[in-house]
């Protein structure tokens, strides 16, 4: 076979790659609160009285799921500035994958608000409170809460779709890993590293996840 | 818009080439990953100890690793094996075992949601193993299978586009190419992004359908 | 409980006048008329499907009823007078309603993210404007009326079936209600926790509240209540003191219910 394995390359970059996982957990975290707040806004419209809201929450929720997350970060990346909004690499990519995950923290919202008892918001009405309220005070902290799960698993797989940004040169952790490989041709160890950082991390967060979900269980 | 229609109809050939790789890439990775994802999803049922090790890993390393690294990585990795493998190959090969990866578990979730009541009432009747899971098990699993599988279908089709970046003359690099000539980049994307949209519609307006069909059995 | 001054000239607290509603094809409620005074408790009483929890939920508008009205202290309940069609009356306005009655739930109800005093708390903070000192010393005292003096903090969760419906009921009476609507608030519960709910209840009902209540316990409606109302097929059919209601019932339906029932 001829070729044998020297992690040296690899060891000598682990600042690069480090701080590459790093930004791209940041992208994940930025793009989920975004995420979240848009996410929010379409499950509320999605089982609202509005058949306007509902009909737009469905549209952009079915536009985006099907559209591939590469096309839309390039779309945003290279396409915008012909309608005259030039947005740098990294805000570009973040406005991409927040509306990305908007898209389907929408239907996990939506699941949410639907699996709330319609008791608890008789029980909000019969003392007066108006559906504002109710949404606000009773609806949204019970869902929130039995969510979590869906969240936590959104979060994973937001951080996985940070790799994409490698496309438009973002430095974070696939890029970094593309250009020690193509550096040094050290094939094999480095898209093991880069691979095992990335399970590692998603192990990581997926435990943590569940030792929050042990504090605050569903209920 | 004139402007755009007279480039779009001279690149036709480019884009519906660029189409066709790309529902050739998808359906190959769905095939290829259905029949690996079924193998894999028994043996996590039913395996002994060491084939499940060894394909509870594969799960493990395949659904912790972004797809856009599996691609690279098959993409860079059998040059220095020695292999040859064309882009298309190299992509497709990733996709599959990501595909394979997440139907795996998907089986593996539908057999164990199956009561135990049915193995036993099965096993009472005389079936064998393989009688078993392939007349009793298989047929109540396929059903509650169907819409995260066509979701799988529609993923694929997805991650498709990931080929650009190693080369593969798809839709999307095609459409790159595209606008590196004419630089109508807002229309020509959106065409592209019409595109998918319109093919993974039809998937899953197709695997309603398939839904209706085997509900009714 | 009434006493004389109040069976004067003032009129009911709570009038429904032909009350209809269906749902879909079937008609429910077939043109309802009910009176509740000021300190009266009145029981509903009949076999299921015969309209009486619906017609507990129209009087605070979690039904909707196509026909008839609902008075409370005069004010038309829901809906109102407009050009000469009948309008529904904007949420703001319902819900400012809804306050002045209270009601306790089948399956309790309490928000399960919130303690016994928070739950207690929420309307008297949102709807009534208290501040937070305030609202959490009525809640207290609520609940130590109910016997949950030592459980103020404790989750839903933590609670009895009993203790929880206990919870609601001071919920409900905190907001300082007109009227309390009650259905059938023991029917979830235990047998052996229902007496202490029943034993709330009884208690209320002496210190003068107005109550409605819908419920399958016959010997509880029997001590408690003013007046007992019999309903069958979306219609009152008979109504009267307790003595009448299950010492000497007239209609055939009400002997044939009551034989059904094992105690009054």
């Amino acid at each position: 076979m001829g070729y044998t394995l020297n992690f040296a390359v690899v060891w000598a970059n682990l600042p690069q790659l480090l701080w590459g996982l790093v930004l791209g957990l940041e992208l994940a975290a930025a793009s989920l609160l975004i995420g979240t707040v848009i996410g929010l806004v379409g499950g509320f419209l999605s089982v609202g009285r509005s058949s306007l809201g509902r009909f737009i929450a469905a549209t952009y929720v079915a536009v985006v799921r099907n559209t591939p997350l590469l096309v839309i970060v390039l779309m945003l990346y290279f396409a915008l500035p012909d309608l005259g909004v030039r947005l740098d690499k990294v805000p570009s990519f973040i406005t991409a994958l927040s509306l990305y995950s908007g898209a389907y923290l929408t239907e996990v919202f939506r699941a949410g608000l639907m699996t709330v008892p319609k008791g608890l918001v008789e029980a909000g009405k019969s003392i007066g409170l108006t559906r504002l309220q109710i949404s606000l005070f009773v609806v949204s902290p019970v869902m929130l809460r039995n969510v979590l799960p869906a969240l936590g698993s959104t979060f994973v797989s937001l951080f996985k779709d940070t790799s994409i940004a490698a496309t438009i040169a973002v430095p974070e952790l696939t890029f970094q890993a593309r250009k020690i490989n193509v550096e040094s041709f050290r094939v094999i160890e480095t898209w093991t590293v880069a691979s095992a950082f990335y399970i590692t991390a998603c192990f990581t967060i997926v435990a943590l996840l569940r030792g929050v979900e042990r504090r605050f269980p569903k209920f | 818009m004139n402007e755009f229609l007279a480039e779009a109809w001279d690149a036709r050939d480019a884009i519906v080439g660029g189409l066709l790789q790309t529902l050739s890439i998808s359906a190959t990775s769905i095939v290829l990953g259905t029949l690996v994802g079924i193998l894999v999803g028994i043996v996590l049922v039913y395996g002994a100890w060491p084939a499940r090790l060894v394909c509870r890993t594969y799960v493990d390393i395949m659904r912790g690793t972004p797809v856009l690294v599996l691609v690279l990585a098959a993409f860079y990795m059998p040059t220095v094996l020695a292999i040859h493998l064309t882009p298309f190959e190299a992509g497709v090969l990733a996709l599959a075992l990501f595909c394979g990866s997440h139907i795996g578990e998907l089986i593996r979730g539908a057999l164990q949601a199956i009561p135990r009541g049915q193995t036993e009432a099965a096993k009472a009747i005389g079936l064998t193993f393989s009688g078993v899971l392939l007349d009793v098990l298989l047929p109540q699993a396929v059903r509650s299978l169907l819409p995260p599988w066509v979701n799988t279908c529609v993923e694929m089709v997805k991650a498709s586009t990931l080929l650009s970046v190693i080369g593969t003359g798809e839709l999307l690099l095609r459409t790159q190419e595209i606008i590196g000539r004419n630089f109508l980049t807002l229309q020509f994307y959106l065409l592209a992004g019409g595109l998918y949209l319109v093919i993974n519609f039809a998937i899953e307006q197709a695997g309603k359908a398939l839904e209706r069909r085997v509900a009714y059995r | 409980m009434l006493t004389v001054e109040t069976t004067s000239l003032t009129p009911p607290l709570l009038q429904i006048r032909g009350l209809r509603k269906s749902f879909g094809a079937h008609q429910i409620l077939k043109g309802v008329d009910l009176d509740v005074r000021k300190g009266e408790v009145v029981s509903i009483i009949g076999s299921s499907g015969s309209g009486k929890t619906t017609l507990l939920r129209c009087v605070n508008l979690l039904e909707e009823f196509e026909g008839g009205q609902v008075l409370l202290d005069e004010e038309a309940i829901g809906y109102r007078e407009a050009g000469g069609r009948r309008v529904r009356l904007k949420d703001r306005d319902l819900a400012r309603q809804r306050a002045k009655t209270g009601m306790v739930f089948q399956s309790f109800n309490l928000f399960p993210h919130l303690t016994a005093a928070g739950n207690v708390m929420l309307g008297l903070r949102k709807v009534k404007g208290m501040a937070k000192a305030e609202a959490r010393a009525v809640a207290e005292n609520w609940l130590r009326r109910v016997g949950l003096g030592e459980r103020v903090d404790h989750a839903p969760s933590r609670l009895s079936g009993g203790q929880q419906q206990r919870v609601a009921i001071a919920r409900a009476l905190a907001m300082d209600p007109k009227l309390v609507l009650l259905d059938e608030i023991t029917s979830a519960l235990d047998p052996e926790l229902v007496n202490e709910v029943l034993a709330t209840v009884k208690e209320l009902a002496n210190d003068g509240a107005t109550m409605l209540l819908v419920t399958h316990e016959m010997r509880f409606a029997r001590e408690v209540s003013d007046t007992v109302v019999f309903m069958e097929k979306g219609q009152v059919s008979e109504k009267g003191p307790p003595s009448q209601i299950y010492g000497a019932p007239q209609h055939p339906r009400l002997v044939e219910f009551l034989r059904g029932t094992r105690d009054h």
